[in-house]
Protein backbone atom coordinates (compact mmCIF):
# COMPACT_ATOMS: atom_id res chain seq x y z
CA UNK A 1 0.00 0.00 0.00
CA UNK A 2 1.06 3.16 0.23
CA UNK A 3 3.59 2.75 -2.88
CA UNK A 4 5.96 -0.25 -0.99
CA UNK A 5 5.41 -2.30 -3.54
CA UNK A 6 7.89 -0.69 -5.80
CA UNK A 7 10.61 -0.53 -3.20
CA UNK A 8 10.23 -3.99 -2.29
CA UNK A 9 11.25 -4.30 -5.74
CA UNK A 10 13.75 -2.06 -5.56
CA UNK A 11 15.13 -3.71 -2.64
CA UNK A 12 16.06 -6.95 -4.39
CA UNK A 13 17.57 -4.87 -7.78
CA UNK A 14 19.30 -2.94 -5.30
CA UNK A 15 21.59 -5.80 -4.13
CA UNK A 16 22.10 -6.93 -7.67
CA UNK A 17 22.81 -3.04 -8.56
CA UNK A 18 25.59 -2.17 -5.94
CA UNK A 19 27.29 -5.69 -6.41
CA UNK A 20 27.33 -4.85 -10.33
CA UNK A 21 25.18 -7.89 -10.90
CA UNK A 22 21.95 -6.86 -12.81
CA UNK A 23 21.77 -6.33 -16.78
CA UNK A 24 21.67 -3.08 -18.52
CA UNK A 25 17.51 -2.63 -18.53
CA UNK A 26 17.87 -3.90 -14.75
CA UNK A 27 20.13 -1.14 -14.03
CA UNK A 28 18.13 1.48 -15.89
CA UNK A 29 14.69 0.24 -14.19
CA UNK A 30 16.88 0.58 -11.00
CA UNK A 31 18.39 3.71 -11.89
CA UNK A 32 14.74 5.14 -12.65
CA UNK A 33 13.44 3.88 -9.45
CA UNK A 34 16.57 5.88 -7.45
CA UNK A 35 15.87 9.07 -9.21
CA UNK A 36 12.58 9.55 -7.75
CA UNK A 37 12.60 7.66 -4.36
CA UNK A 38 14.66 9.30 -1.60
CA UNK A 39 13.79 6.41 0.53
CA UNK A 40 15.70 3.99 -1.38
CA UNK A 41 18.41 6.60 -2.45
CA UNK A 42 18.98 7.11 1.28
CA UNK A 43 19.41 3.10 1.27
CA UNK A 44 21.76 3.15 -1.38
CA UNK A 45 24.42 5.50 -0.13
CA UNK A 46 23.78 3.37 3.21
CA UNK A 47 24.74 -0.13 1.59
CA UNK A 48 27.37 1.44 -0.41
CA UNK A 49 29.40 2.45 2.60
CA UNK A 50 28.53 -0.49 4.69
CA UNK A 51 30.27 -2.51 1.29
CA UNK A 52 32.70 0.21 1.54
CA UNK A 53 33.62 -1.01 5.15
CA UNK A 54 33.80 -4.29 4.26
CA UNK A 55 35.93 -4.21 1.52
CA UNK A 56 38.41 -1.76 3.93
CA UNK A 57 38.13 -3.99 6.42
CA UNK A 58 40.25 -6.27 5.10
CA UNK A 59 42.76 -3.96 3.71
CA UNK A 60 46.21 -5.70 5.73
CA UNK A 61 49.58 -6.62 3.79
CA UNK A 62 51.02 -10.56 4.01
CA UNK A 63 52.15 -10.87 7.28
CA UNK A 64 55.95 -11.05 6.82
CA UNK A 65 57.98 -14.30 5.54
CA UNK A 66 54.39 -15.82 4.48
CA UNK A 67 55.11 -15.42 0.95
CA UNK A 68 58.92 -17.00 1.30
CA UNK A 69 57.03 -19.87 3.24
CA UNK A 70 54.09 -20.53 0.41
CA UNK A 71 57.27 -20.07 -2.28
CA UNK A 72 59.06 -22.70 -0.22
CA UNK A 73 56.21 -25.16 -0.49
CA UNK A 74 56.31 -25.62 -4.44
CA UNK A 75 60.16 -28.07 -4.32
CA UNK A 76 58.23 -29.65 -1.25
CA UNK A 77 56.07 -31.29 -3.56
CA UNK A 78 58.19 -32.64 -6.52
CA UNK B 1 72.46 -26.26 -28.36
CA UNK B 2 69.41 -28.69 -27.96
CA UNK B 3 69.29 -31.94 -28.63
CA UNK B 4 67.57 -32.61 -32.23
CA UNK B 5 66.58 -35.89 -31.60
CA UNK B 6 65.38 -35.24 -28.40
CA UNK B 7 62.50 -37.75 -27.41
CA UNK B 8 58.95 -36.53 -27.03
CA UNK B 9 58.84 -37.61 -24.05
CA UNK B 10 61.41 -35.34 -22.74
CA UNK B 11 60.20 -32.42 -24.66
CA UNK B 12 56.63 -33.23 -23.01
CA UNK B 13 58.29 -33.35 -19.39
CA UNK B 14 60.42 -29.88 -20.67
CA UNK B 15 56.98 -28.75 -21.67
CA UNK B 16 55.39 -29.48 -18.22
CA UNK B 17 58.27 -28.41 -15.73
CA UNK B 18 57.70 -25.44 -17.81
CA UNK B 19 53.82 -25.33 -16.53
CA UNK B 20 54.11 -26.32 -13.67
CA UNK B 21 56.55 -23.13 -13.13
CA UNK B 22 54.53 -20.74 -14.87
CA UNK B 23 51.31 -21.83 -12.49
CA UNK B 24 53.34 -21.74 -9.39
CA UNK B 25 54.03 -18.40 -10.15
CA UNK B 26 50.95 -16.94 -11.39
CA UNK B 27 49.23 -18.64 -8.28
CA UNK B 28 52.29 -16.55 -5.67
CA UNK B 29 51.19 -13.72 -7.36
CA UNK B 30 47.58 -13.75 -6.23
CA UNK B 31 49.30 -14.77 -2.69
CA UNK B 32 47.50 -11.24 -1.29
CA UNK B 33 44.42 -11.72 -2.61
CA UNK B 34 43.98 -14.92 -1.33
CA UNK B 35 45.23 -14.39 1.94
CA UNK B 36 42.96 -10.77 2.38
CA UNK B 37 39.92 -13.42 1.68
CA UNK B 38 41.54 -15.94 4.33
CA UNK B 39 41.95 -13.14 6.76
CA UNK B 40 38.29 -12.44 7.12
CA UNK B 41 37.09 -15.92 7.22
CA UNK B 42 38.94 -16.99 9.65
CA UNK B 43 39.07 -15.05 13.25
CA UNK B 44 43.08 -15.09 13.85
CA UNK B 45 45.87 -14.09 11.69
CA UNK B 46 47.37 -17.00 12.98
CA UNK B 47 44.18 -19.18 11.45
CA UNK B 48 44.83 -17.18 7.97
CA UNK B 49 48.62 -17.75 7.64
CA UNK B 50 48.10 -22.03 8.15
CA UNK B 51 44.71 -21.45 5.62
CA UNK B 52 46.89 -20.03 3.12
CA UNK B 53 49.14 -22.25 3.49
CA UNK B 54 47.62 -25.51 3.40
CA UNK B 55 45.73 -24.24 0.42
CA UNK B 56 48.91 -23.36 -1.55
CA UNK B 57 50.43 -26.94 -0.38
CA UNK B 58 46.75 -28.55 -1.77
CA UNK B 59 47.33 -26.20 -5.13
CA UNK B 60 50.69 -27.05 -5.56
CA UNK B 61 49.35 -30.43 -5.42
CA UNK B 62 47.20 -30.76 -7.74
CA UNK B 63 47.90 -27.84 -10.24
CA UNK B 64 47.30 -30.34 -12.68
CA UNK B 65 43.20 -30.40 -11.94
CA UNK B 66 43.38 -26.65 -12.76
CA UNK B 67 42.41 -25.80 -16.22
CA UNK B 68 44.81 -22.67 -17.97
CA UNK B 69 43.31 -19.94 -18.71
CA UNK B 70 40.53 -20.00 -16.34
CA UNK B 71 40.03 -17.92 -12.98
CA UNK B 72 42.82 -19.14 -10.64
CA UNK B 73 42.07 -16.67 -7.95
CA UNK B 74 38.25 -18.75 -8.14
CA UNK B 75 40.28 -21.94 -8.15
CA UNK B 76 42.70 -21.09 -5.62
CA UNK B 77 39.51 -19.62 -3.30
CA UNK B 78 37.79 -22.82 -3.85
CA UNK B 79 40.34 -24.91 -2.16
CA UNK B 80 40.66 -22.76 0.47
CA UNK B 81 36.74 -22.33 1.27
CA UNK B 82 36.41 -25.84 0.90
CA UNK B 83 39.51 -26.51 3.40
CA UNK B 84 37.75 -23.50 5.74
CA UNK B 85 34.33 -25.54 5.77
CA UNK B 86 36.22 -29.02 6.57
CA UNK B 87 37.99 -27.45 9.80
CA UNK B 88 34.57 -25.35 10.89
CA UNK B 89 32.93 -28.80 10.64
CA UNK B 90 35.94 -30.72 12.55
CA UNK B 91 35.67 -27.78 15.25
CA UNK B 92 33.02 -25.38 16.06
CA UNK B 93 30.13 -25.67 13.19
CA UNK B 94 27.18 -25.00 15.53
CA UNK B 95 24.80 -28.44 14.97
CA UNK B 96 21.62 -25.93 15.14
CA UNK B 97 22.26 -24.03 12.14
CA UNK B 98 20.27 -24.90 9.09
CA UNK B 99 21.55 -22.83 5.53
CA UNK B 100 19.05 -20.40 3.94
CA UNK B 101 17.89 -21.49 0.63
CA UNK B 102 16.64 -19.41 -2.04
CA UNK B 103 13.06 -19.15 -0.72
CA UNK B 104 13.99 -17.45 2.25
CA UNK B 105 14.93 -14.27 0.13
CA UNK B 106 11.39 -13.35 -0.80
CA UNK B 107 10.56 -13.36 3.09
CA UNK B 108 13.45 -11.65 3.82
CA UNK B 109 12.45 -8.98 2.00
CA UNK B 110 9.33 -8.55 3.36
CA UNK B 111 10.28 -8.40 6.36
CA UNK B 112 12.74 -5.32 5.41
CA UNK B 113 10.26 -3.80 3.91
CA UNK B 114 7.60 -3.85 6.83
CA UNK B 115 10.55 -2.72 9.01
CA UNK B 116 11.55 0.17 7.06
CA UNK B 117 11.74 2.92 9.63
CA UNK B 118 13.67 0.87 11.84
CA UNK B 119 16.03 0.14 9.12
CA UNK B 120 16.77 3.78 8.63
CA UNK B 121 17.12 3.99 12.22
CA UNK B 122 19.59 1.25 12.63
CA UNK B 123 21.64 2.80 9.80
CA UNK B 124 21.83 6.18 11.34
CA UNK B 125 23.77 4.45 14.00
CA UNK B 126 25.80 2.20 11.82
CA UNK B 127 27.27 5.31 9.92
CA UNK B 128 29.07 6.72 12.97
CA UNK B 129 30.62 3.33 13.29
CA UNK B 130 34.76 2.27 12.60
CA UNK B 131 36.05 0.14 10.28
CA UNK B 132 37.22 -1.93 13.53
CA UNK B 133 33.53 -2.46 14.27
CA UNK B 134 32.81 -4.21 11.11
CA UNK B 135 36.04 -6.41 11.35
CA UNK B 136 34.34 -7.58 14.54
CA UNK B 137 30.72 -7.68 13.16
CA UNK B 138 32.15 -10.04 10.25
CA UNK B 139 33.37 -12.41 12.82
CA UNK B 140 30.61 -12.74 14.56
CA UNK B 141 28.81 -13.81 11.38
CA UNK B 142 28.18 -17.62 11.12
CA UNK B 143 30.16 -19.57 8.29
CA UNK B 144 27.57 -19.76 5.75
CA UNK B 145 26.95 -16.00 5.55
CA UNK B 146 30.46 -15.28 6.13
CA UNK B 147 31.21 -16.67 3.50
CA UNK B 148 29.30 -15.05 0.60
CA UNK B 149 29.81 -11.77 2.02
CA UNK B 150 33.54 -11.92 1.73
CA UNK B 151 33.95 -13.03 -1.24
CA UNK B 152 31.52 -10.90 -3.18
CA UNK B 153 32.49 -7.85 -1.16
CA UNK B 154 36.24 -8.31 -0.28
CA UNK B 155 37.12 -11.31 -3.25
CA UNK B 156 34.85 -8.93 -5.58
CA UNK B 157 33.49 -12.36 -7.32
CA UNK B 158 30.61 -12.18 -8.90
CA UNK B 159 27.26 -13.91 -7.74
CA UNK B 160 28.40 -16.77 -10.09
CA UNK B 161 31.77 -17.43 -8.85
CA UNK B 162 30.74 -17.19 -5.72
CA UNK B 163 28.60 -20.59 -6.03
CA UNK B 164 30.72 -21.69 -8.19
CA UNK B 165 33.46 -21.84 -5.33
CA UNK B 166 30.61 -22.59 -2.73
CA UNK B 167 29.40 -24.90 -5.00
CA UNK B 168 26.15 -23.89 -3.92
CA UNK B 169 23.36 -22.45 -6.50
CA UNK B 170 23.04 -18.52 -7.42
CA UNK B 171 19.79 -17.98 -5.38
CA UNK B 172 21.54 -19.34 -2.60
CA UNK B 173 24.29 -16.96 -2.73
CA UNK B 174 21.97 -14.32 -3.19
CA UNK B 175 19.54 -14.51 -0.19
CA UNK B 176 23.04 -15.43 1.92
CA UNK B 177 23.99 -12.11 1.12
CA UNK B 178 21.26 -10.75 1.85
CA UNK B 179 20.68 -12.56 5.36
CA UNK B 180 24.65 -12.04 5.77
CA UNK B 181 24.46 -8.47 5.51
CA UNK B 182 21.60 -7.89 7.24
CA UNK B 183 22.81 -9.73 10.26
CA UNK B 184 25.79 -7.36 9.88
CA UNK B 185 23.81 -4.30 10.07
CA UNK B 186 22.05 -5.68 13.09
CA UNK B 187 25.46 -6.95 14.70
CA UNK B 188 26.80 -3.09 13.81
CA UNK B 189 23.98 -1.65 15.20
CA UNK B 190 23.99 -3.31 18.81
CA UNK B 191 27.31 -2.81 18.88
CA UNK B 192 27.05 1.15 18.74
CA UNK B 193 24.37 0.84 20.86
Amino acid sequence: MSGHGDCEKCEQLLQGYLDRQLTDAEVREAERHLDGCAYCRRRYRFEETLRRYVRLSAEERLPPGLMERLAALRSLET
Amino acid sequence: MSEPQAPTEARQIAQEARNRVRFEEEALELADQVYRVARRLVATREEAEDLVQETYARAFRSWRSYTPGTNLRAWLLRILTNLNIDRGRRSQRAPGTTPLEEGDYYLANKVAAVQGEEALEQERVVERLSQDSVVEALSSLSHDFRDVVVLVDIGDFSYADAAQILDIPIGTVMSRLHRGRRQLKAKLAEEAA
